[in-house]
């Protein structure tokens, strides 16, 4: 049985979005995904949220999630995790043949949180891992082991950073694209070395919302159907003492999972278009290497500018990132469309100190 | 269509505890192990994992599944949690259903953890942070109140006394004599529960299931592998889950609504037309005593509630009964680990209905049972109908499983063993937005505000901007409405949000109230004043006791409280059409909030090991036989083979003079992000003869010519030392032949 993504909806991203509580920014985004997929709320079966008790501040946050999708009293479950397993969860329920439609949501209100270092740093193993220094410092670890293992430079992370906000500045939703070259990157202020400021995404806000359905639902009513041909996910070793900080495991088995089930055996060839998580940059290119794409395959990742314009959205940073290749295959990219884009690759990674990633492949229905 | 049928075909649990010595990811592990074994299958005939687990504030990790991949035995698996608050437990196997009906796994192990005692001083301080930031939790509310407000709806509507409520408690407490796992079994009486103490009326302790640590998991597989390794899989024939609204005080508490239609969602699947005829079983969550009753009303379809009493009455839950209810003994006499209780209930419906209950086997031929779980604001029902095909009694490891046989070890208190402590500083300050500035505002002018939905009419109480109920649709119309309204449920409460006690003869009495103007049974909850507990009822009129104007912050503390007013007054007051708040830089404003919360976390025996050794400047790791290597830091459970280690007998001893740094980084921030006057390494550092690392500090050096692959040396760490003690200092370049 097919899945298909039959619209999206997007509002962000701001550095800070006082005018607009995290309700108001969620319905914002999920009017406008009801309304691209060409369905009203209440045909929509159920729904997935993804996200994270204290991102939201609450404890148990899945309360908060029905009323501003309009799913009250609907099927609903919520999701922690990247927001790519949420598509992937939702995805599962299309394919058990009960659900004809189901919306996934997410959202960062990260400006909502004064102290998120702390809250970062939270998340690390409390026996083992919690050294009270920044909680980037597993970053700083990952970027030297990959750097040995590899024959990537500093620069060439550096320079991935510096494409991506310079070149977003064609981007209208990227608040932190800028004017910034490799050297400034090198030589900012360093956090965890070898990682600087300029290679960590900066957090921002914003909500994303994209409504999947069956062959049927997608026939019905969707205006520019994109067929989700494959989805898979999965985690590395939690215990960070015994994971290999040179790669991600996560993004390998979930590559391998989503190219299996889209019969895609040359990803550089078969993908128009790829998104990666770039929270930091040396994963932008680590999570290449597990994705099989060479860096012949850079002018085509994450030409929104990824996280690093975009910035840090937690849980919904891959569905930002989901949202543009669902554009590009429509073709209504704008400045930064890529020519012809029929099949794009999107990979899900929010953030140390995980390495659970998943991987969507896209593509365009042909009729 | 392909036949997607799936089936449980092996369980595993650890003992039900109030404070476990062992680690989150340990007492997983545990379950794991032995949902395994009883499968008999290995990790590697598993196709992905899915986790339940309640809120991340018990167990004092953020993202806390990605702290249990290792245990949950995920590691480079496809692994996923989900969570529905307290319905967890029974939305796992329903996840664990969607990856196998799916098509896109054979098969599935589904797991449910929850250690609530790092959360100190009482896990029940968590629920703080379950109501809303803004226009709730300044009321310093807790769980036990929305229960007992819940309660006393309940009570009131279908006439329950308190002593018929309590059967409730002494039947599960008694069934769970029977059950390996439990926490609280005893045998007491309907005058035990009325004699306990009150904690908010009408809530007893004897009421209420104990909050625990525990994990339990069970295998999902597809009819083929099913048939293949089990000879009595448990089908799963019914799914159901429905979410309500967060908006809690807009709905009659009597009947929920919610479970009925997830009932109804499961049945419709399983072909149940006649739910009390057709099922065998009865699994209700019973987190309060009143709950198993208030769900049963809504399993067996019947808002009118008279099948239930009848049952109760007439003895038919009772194991040998006709519907037999909560046979495995419950949250109230098994415990309470949140989302772990779930999946509990689920692995009881496999077992009984396979045949391997023992001594809590249910007297009549059971084929078919429901179990359900329920949680969040009074606003989720998770719903799951299984089937055997002939569950004859038999002799099987679990049907004579001994509490001695589970893993778990029970502690008096945490800090008995080696621990760690932390206070996360976790401080917000949340967008109002266009909405609840408009509605925070009319507190600042002593009224109470609503908006207008144009398409369904209802007054909506706080304000709105857009109408949940109809397509989102933009609600632009704002009123001040009388701040007069009548009292739907109320409690009254001798406890803090924290659980402690309020002094001595003090009590705080809350209470839902439907405001005057607003949509039918819309409201808000808030403290009642100048009235006695005697004088309190449901249906009393009621008026807002503002705080003098120069006094009034705009927020929900601008009312002191509600006090009783007699005869008609406010009822003729009209909803008055105002101007909502104009946004700008100044007006948008946050409203600020923390999680106040301390946590203690036991070492486990991995963590207890590793820092007797640290102490004495020793390091040593754990031998694993099947990946035969010895894996550092010690552990008591391998991840990659999801076998048990004996962090004591497979212990190896490492030289902590053998370390070489595999990796490091200059940190020149504090956990807070603040900038650190000198800089500070954290190296992770590998040992000869061991797989895997420790990490720890650098101490103090030359920080430029720090190299991978340089020696160093595992320094001696004071007496209950923390992660953040872990040290190493750099050896002479020839330090090793
Ligand atoms: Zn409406
Ligand atoms: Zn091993």
């Amino acid at each position: 049985m097919g899945v298909f993504i039959l619209g999206v909806g997007y509002c962000g991203s701001f550095p800070t979005s006082s005018g607009l509580s995290y309700r108001e920014l969620i319905a914002r985004a999920a009017a406008m995904a009801y309304q691209d997929a060409g369905i009203s709320a209440e045909q929509v079966d159920g729904a997935v949220s993804v996200e994270e008790d204290f991102v939201s501040g609450y404890s148990i946050a899945d309360e908060y999630s029905p009323d501003q999708i309009c799913m009250v009293r609907k099927p609903i479950y919520t999701v922690p995790g990247d927001f790519l397993q949420g598509i992937g969860s939702a995805a599962m329920q299309i394919r058990t043949g009960r659900f004809r439609t189901v919306a996934v949501e997410s959202y960062s209100k990260a400006s909502n949180i004064l102290t998120k270092d702390e809250l970062l740093h939270f998340a690390y193993d409390p026996i083992f891992n919690r050294f009270g220094v920044t909680p980037h410092y597993l970053a700083g670890i990952e970027m030297q082991s990959f750097l040995g293992a590899t024959s990537f430079t500093a620069f060439d992370v550096a320079e991935y950073s510096s494409k991506s906000r310079s070149s977003a500045l064609s981007n209208p939703l990227a608040p932190y694209a800028s004017c910034v070259d490799a050297a400034d990157v090198l030589r900012a202020r360093q956090v965890a070395s070898p990682v600087t400021e300029l290679m960590i995404a900066r957090p921002a806000d914003a909500a994303i919302v994209v409504v999947l359905g069956s062959d049927e639902a997608a026939r019905a009513c969707a205006r520019k159907p994109i067929r989700v041909s494959g989805i898979g996910w999965a985690s590395g070793n939690s215990v960070i003492e015994r994971r290999d900080h040179r790669i991600s495991a996560g993004t390998a088995v979930a590559a391998d999972m989503a190219y299996e089930e889209a019969a895609v055996r040359n990803p550089e060839e078969e993908a128009d278009v790829a998104y990666v998580s770039d929270i930091y940059a040396h994963r932008a290119l680590m999570h290449m290497e597990a994705l099989g794409l060479s860096q012949d395959m850079l002018p085509r990742i994450n030409p929104d500018g990824g996280a690093q314009a975009n910035g840090d959205q937690f849980e919904a940073t891959s569905g930002a990132r989901l949202f543009d290749a669902v554009r590009q295959l429509r073709g209504e990219a704008g400045a930064h469309q890529v020519k012809g884009a029929c099949r794009a690759i999107v990979q899900g990674w929010r953030g140390v100190p995980t390495d659970t990633c998943a991987v969507a492949v896209l593509e365009q229905e042909r009729s | 269509m392909n036949n997607n049928r799936v089936a449980v075909i092996g369980a595993g649990m650890t003992k039900f505890v109030r404070r476990a010595s062992e680690t989150p990811g340990e007492l997983t592990s545990y379950a794991v192990q032995m949902a395994l074994e009883d499968a008999g299958l290995t990790i590697d005939d598993i196709d992905c994992v899915c986790l339940g687990t309640a809120p991340d504030a018990f167990d004092g990790i953020h993202m806390k599944a990605e702290n249990l991949v290792a245990g949950a035995g995920a590691r480079h698996k496809p692994y996923m949690r989900h969570y529905v608050g307290g319905g967890t437990g029974v939305m796992s196997p329903i996840h664990g259903w969607m990856h196998v009906a799916s098509g896109k796994f054979r098969t599935c192990l589904v797991i449910a953890e929850e250690k609530m005692s790092p959360c100190n001083p009482h896990p029940a301080g968590a629920f703080l942070t379950i109501f809303d930031h803004t226009t709730e939790q300044a009321l310093e509310l807790t769980l036990i109140h929305i229960f007992s407000i819940e309660m006393c709806r309940f009570m009131h509507v279908y006439g329950y006394s308190e002593e018929e409520i309590a059967q409730v408690s002494v039947l599960c407490k008694k069934n769970a004599l029977d059950h390996p796992a439990a926490q609280i079994a005893q045998k007491i009486t309907v005058k035990d529960v009325m004699n306990s103490p009150v904690l908010s009326w009408p809530v007893k302790r004897l009421d209420i299931s104990p909050t625990s640590d525990a994990a339990a998991a069970i295998v999902l597989a597809n009819e083929q592998v099913a048939r293949a390794h089990c000879k009595a899989p448990v089908f799963i024939e019914g799914v159901g889950y429905r979410l309500d609204t967060a908006y809690w005080c807009t709905r009659d508490l009597a009947f929920p609504n919610y479970v009925a239609m997830a009932a109804r969602d499961a049945y419709e699947m399983a072909g149940i037309t006649r739910p009390a005829e057709q099922i065998d079983i009865w699994e209700p969550y019973d987190p309060f005593d009143y709950k198993a009753l208030h769900h049963m009303n809504a399993l067996l379809l019947d808002k009118s509630g008279r099948r239930t009493r009848e049952l109760l009455a007439s003895g038919a839950f009772e194991r040998d009964g006709s519907h037999p209810m909560c046979p495995s003994g419950g949250a109230l006499g098994v415990g309470n680990p949140i989302a772990a209780t779930g999946l509990m209930k689920i692995a009881e419906l496999y077992f009984q209905l396979s045949g391997q209950a023992g001594a809590r086997q249910v007297k009549k031929n059971a084929l078919r049972g429901v179990a359900q779980a329920w949680g969040d604001l009074m606003q989720v029902g998770t719903v799951v109908v299984m089937s055997s095909e002939g569950g004859m009694p038999r002799t099987t490891r679990w049907s004579r499983m001994k509490a001695q046989d589970l893993a778990g070890t029970a502690l008096k208190s945490v800090e008995d063993v080696p621990n760690v402590k932390d206070e996360p500083d976790l401080r917000y300050a949340w967008d109002n937005g266009m909405a609840l500035t408009t509605y925070l505002d009319g507190f600042k002018k002593g009224v109470i505000r609503g908006s207008k939905c144009p398409k369904c009419g209802r007054m909506m109480i706080p304000v709105r901007c857009f109408c949940e109920l109809c397509n989102l649709h933009a609600v632009n119309d704002v009123y001040d409405l009388p701040d007069t309204g009548t009292v739907q449920t109320y409690t009254i409460s001798r406890i803090n949000w924290d659980s402690s006690p309020l002094p001595e003869g003090k009590v705080n009495i809350f209470a839902v109230i439907a405001i005057d103007g607003a949509a039918p049974e819309m409201g808000l909850v808030h403290k009642l004043g100048e009235v006695s507990q005697k004088e309190v009822k449901i249906g009393m009129r009621v008026k807002a006791v503002w705080k003098p104007e120069d006094k009034r912050a705009g927020d929900v503390l601008d009312i002191k409280y509600f006090k009783p007013v007699s005869g008609k007054e406010g009822l003729d007051a009209k909803p008055r059409q105002v101007k909502p708040a104009e946004l700008d830089s100044i007006s948008a404003k946050p409203y600020k909030g923390r999680i106040p919360m301390k946590y203690i976390y036991t070492a486990g025996e991995g963590g207890s090991r590793f820092w007797k050794d640290v102490a004495k400047g020793k390091l040593s790791g754990t031998w694993c036989k099947a990946c035969d290597a010895v894996h550092v830091p010690p552990a008591a459970f391998c991840e990659c083979s999801m076998t048990a280690l004996d962090v004591e007998k497979d212990a190896r001893a490492l030289d902590p003079r053998s370390g070489r740094i595999a990796s490091f980084t200059i940190v020149t921030e504090d956990r807070s992000g603040h900038m650190l006057d000198d800089p500070q390494v954290v190296v992770q550092v590998e040992f000869e003869g061991a797989t895997g690392s420790v990490f720890g500090r650098l101490e103090a050096g030359s920080n430029d010519s720090i190299e991978v692959g340089m020696p160093v040396e595992l320094v001696k760490t004071p007496k209950d030392a923390g992660p953040g003690q872990v040290a190493f200092k750099l050896l002479p370049p020839n330090a090793r032949k």
